[in-house]
């Protein structure tokens, strides 16, 4: 890093309000910093929840746009306008998702004009419009890949024109599909054996427990233990 | 990173030579030694608190205890009078507290789920690498058990220890029928190693396996029929005067009042405490990590055990500044990264209990081998690129998106680049005591997930704490669900008592407690200004109906 953010600060607005921050510092952290934690909302501070959308500006005509304030940098003469997005209800999953089913439970998913803005506004570089151009092909499987790391910001939803909601179809697409994978846990083994692990795992004072635990770990089963004891 | 040119240089020669090289092996006695040595915990910066439940015997760091001993921030005025009356009042919108609500939907009480953020801001959200279910082949829930006790130093309870094993597969089954997507293979679901497992165990989807669960248990939870109240956080529990928690009093913070709640049984579910940033550590946990819940409890009269153990998490991003603390997930090293210090050189088994490791990072740092950032933090060395070299080309990017992602935006891309590490405070081990119904010792008070402590003993192993806010956030909801009773008096005579206690007790400070923000964000438990009932009147003034009162006396020369 070039510059120390010890010693470097610069010049940023928050919603109008001119502040001072240190360069390297997130937006969040200047604005507590500055003593207006309060302008931006905020949740994980580590860019998974959504809470803390902001818009950026910057001073030499660079394209700006749609940010999470908790990851973005802060850099002199940057303008920072708070866009927090109200969530809306989502709909409920269905089995065996396809196009037909989403188009009934999201009828506004055919009015993409392809204009991008949504994929221009993801904080986390999913490519949204090409999710939704999938989603009326109904490439479920592709959509689900896509959306993996959705923080459902609504970001998405908040700048489309057309109304189309791109981070609840996501989800309901990804749930429905999820619900629709068969489990794969294994069955349960036969008791006698389990029960006769248990008494020897969970007898006895602390020291001897944690002695046998020690020892069971690195075998599969009592019997082999046994075993590798002969 | 060019200020680290030379260094970096040295790691990109020896990588092929280390690729097939074995891990540094330590044995028991060593990592002892490694522990009191170096282990933050082994510091002895803790004391005995003085007020409360256990006063005079629970020892633990001085922040915390601070905390423990501290008045409340409601007024010495307040009377509680309930404008909201619920069955069940669920206090926590994380992962234990939306596994609850969930499990009580269809039991026909009340559920109301009240959360200082929004629903979902927590720590499940967070969490990256995995959860832990013995499905493998050559598995058993007694093998996790084990893997869990020595990991924990023996200190788990055994009972919580065997509740969390045995219900990993149901609590697997239950989250793929909501919707959650577990990786798969042809044959089963894909299982990864992690620190301690003494087999692969854990269960992910890719570096985003919190954000996957807790998404679908919100989305859940919206389409069912409990009432949430985002934005409130809980400033105090209630009690009948005769030792049965019987509702809270919540802070609106939007509104900023205060509502008393009626509840026939209140579920603790408000997380853990790493923004309290003990000794000074960076921490990888969300805003609202402030050790509510510890406070609540305690007043109440709860035992809290292992408070005197933390986790620190090996791998907290030190570099890029501006992410400092942020997780760097355990999977990296279970997939084959390795942590190398300033020499280039290995220097403990990646794949060791996550207190070892951590130990390992601070000594290096602490005896002259770690690497100094330039804005002056210390770490070491996390060679990420040899992911893609032992698993092939572009593992990384397709396991890893959320650390791509996170990196990219400062120009650093893992995949070529290693990355700079130093343990980061990660998660509460100890907590609030519970039985295998997720009882407190308080009758009408349950609580599950990081407030509690006695599951992981003294150390946790990645992925279960996944599993025990879905285990023990079921758990709990089933127990209410058996064990509720009627409707009791709501005071806070609890509170009362504690205050009397904390007048005997001199030289206290002046802190409040739940603190309910980090104090560093200089965000504040702040009441509205109640108007005047009329002119010259200097008493506090009740609030509306909320039974809520002004928190700050009038100015008296406001009106100069």
């Amino acid at each position: 890093m070039k510059n120390n953010p010890e010693t470097k600060t610069v010049q940023i607005t928050v919603a109008g309000k001119p502040m001072e921050a240190r360069e390297g510092q997130t937006i969040v952290h200047a604005l507590w910093q500055a003593g207006m934690a309060s302008e931006v909302m905020t949740g994980c501070l580590g860019g998974v929840c959504g809470a803390c959308t902001v818009s950026v500006r910057y001073p030499d005509g660079r394209k700006g746009g749609t940010e999470l304030a908790c990851l973005h940098q802060v850099e002199e003469g940057m303008q920072v306008f708070p866009f927090p997005v109200d969530p809306i209800p989502t709909k409920p999953p269905v089995k065996e998702p396809d196009a037909a089913k989403l188009r009934e439970a999201y009828p506004t998913l055919d009015r993409c004009t392809k204009c991008e803005s949504c994929t221009y506004a993801c904080p986390m570089d999913i490519p949204v419009m090409d999710s939704v151009l999938r989603m009326q092909k109904g490439e479920v499987e592709q959509v689900a890949q896509d959306f993996t790391t959705c923080i459902h910001c609504g970001l998405c939803r908040a700048v489309c024109e057309d109304k189309v909601e791109p981070h609840q179809m996501g989800m309901w697409v990804r749930r429905s599909l999820g619900q629709s994978l068969p489990n794969m846990t294994p069955q349960e083994e036969p008791e006698g054996e389990a029960e006769r692990e248990w008494g020897y795992l969970m007898e006895g004072t602390l020291e001897q427990r944690l002695e046998r635990a020690r020892q069971f770990r690195t075998q599969e089963s009592l019997n082999s233990l046994e075993d590798s004891k002969e | 990173m060019d200020w680290a040119g030379d260094q970096l240089r040295q790691i990109e020669a020896t990588r092929r030579q280390r690729l097939d090289e074995s891990a540094p092996k330590m044995d028991d006695s060593k990592a002892s030694t490694l522990l009191e040595n170096f282990h933050p915990d082994f510091k002895g910066l803790e004391r005995l608190v003085q007020v409360g439940p256990q006063a005079g015997k629970l020892k633990c760091l001085s922040e915390i205890a601070e905390l423990l001993e501290a008045d409340s921030p409601l007024p010495a005025v307040f009377e509680p009078s309930p404008t909201l009356e619920t069955d069940v009042l669920v206090v926590g919108g994380g992962g234990a507290g939306l596994a609850a609500a969930l499990t009580l939907q269809n039991s026909g009480l009340q559920v109301t789920v009240a959360t200082k953020l929004r629903i979902g801001d927590a720590n499940t959200l967070m969490a990256e690498g995995g959860i832990q279910a013995a499905v493998g082949s050559n598995d058993s829930p007694r093998r996790h058990y084990a893997d869990t006790v020595v990991g924990g130093h023996g200190k788990n309870v055994p009972e919580l220890v065997r509740l969390l094993v045995e219900e990993a597969r149901p609590a697997i089954d239950w989250l793929t029928q909501l919707g959650v997507h577990f990786g798969r293979t042809e044959k089963g679901y894909e299982l990864k190693p992690g620190g301690g497992t003494s087999t692969p165990r854990v269960l992910s989807c890719q570096d985003v396996t919190g954000l996957e669960i807790m998404r679908v248990l919100r989305d859940a939870v919206f389409h069912g029929p409990a009432q949430l109240l985002e934005g409130h956080s809980a400033v105090e529990l209630c009690d009948d005067g005769e030792g049965r928690v019987t509702g809270a009093v919540l802070w609106n913070s939007e509104a900023k009042e205060l509502v008393t709640v009626s509840a026939r049984a209140v579920l603790l579910a408000t997380g853990g405490s790493g923004q309290l940033r003990l000794q000074g550590f960076a921490t990888s946990n969300h805003l609202g990590a402030t050790g509510d819940g510890l406070v609540l409890a305690w007043r109440q009269g709860c035992s809290l055990v292992h408070l005197d153990s933390f986790q620190y998490h090996p791998t907290g991003s030190v570099f890029p500044e501006a992410i400092a603390g942020q997780l760097v997930t355990e999977s990296a090293r279970s997939m084959g990264a390795q942590l190398l210090n300033a020499e280039g050189k290995r220097f403990i088994d990646e794949l060791s209990y996550r207190d070892r490791v951590a130990a390992a990072i601070i000594r290096e740092v602490s005896e002259g081998r770690g690497v100094t950032t330039p804005a002056g933090r210390q770490g070491v060395w996390l060679d990420t690129p040899l992911i893609d070299k032992r698993q092939g080309e572009g593992t990384l990017a397709r396991q890893f998106p959320g650390m791509i992602h996170r990196f990219k935006k400062y120009g650093i891309d893992p995949s070529t680049q290693p990355l700079l590490v130093y343990p980061t405070l990660h998660y509460q081990n100890g907590g609030v005591a519970i039985d295998q119904e997720a009882r407190t010792e308080r009758e009408g008070l349950w609580a599950a997930g990081e407030v509690t402590g006695g599951l992981h003993g003294t150390n946790r192993l990645m992925g279960n704490s996944l599993l025990d806010i879905i285990v023990f956030g079921r758990r709990a909801g089933e127990s209410i669900i058996s064990n509720i009773k009627d409707r009791g008096p709501v005071t806070l005579s609890a509170l009362s008592r504690f205050r009397k206690e904390r007048e005997t007790v001199s030289g206290l400070s002046q802190q409040k407690a739940p603190q309910l923000y980090p104090t560093v964000s200089g965000m504040k438990f702040e009441l509205k200004q109640a108007p005047l009932e009329k002119p010259g009147d200097d008493s506090f003034s009740q609030q509306g109906s909320a039974g809520g009162s002004s928190f700050e006396p009038p100015d008296p020369f406001s009106a100069r």
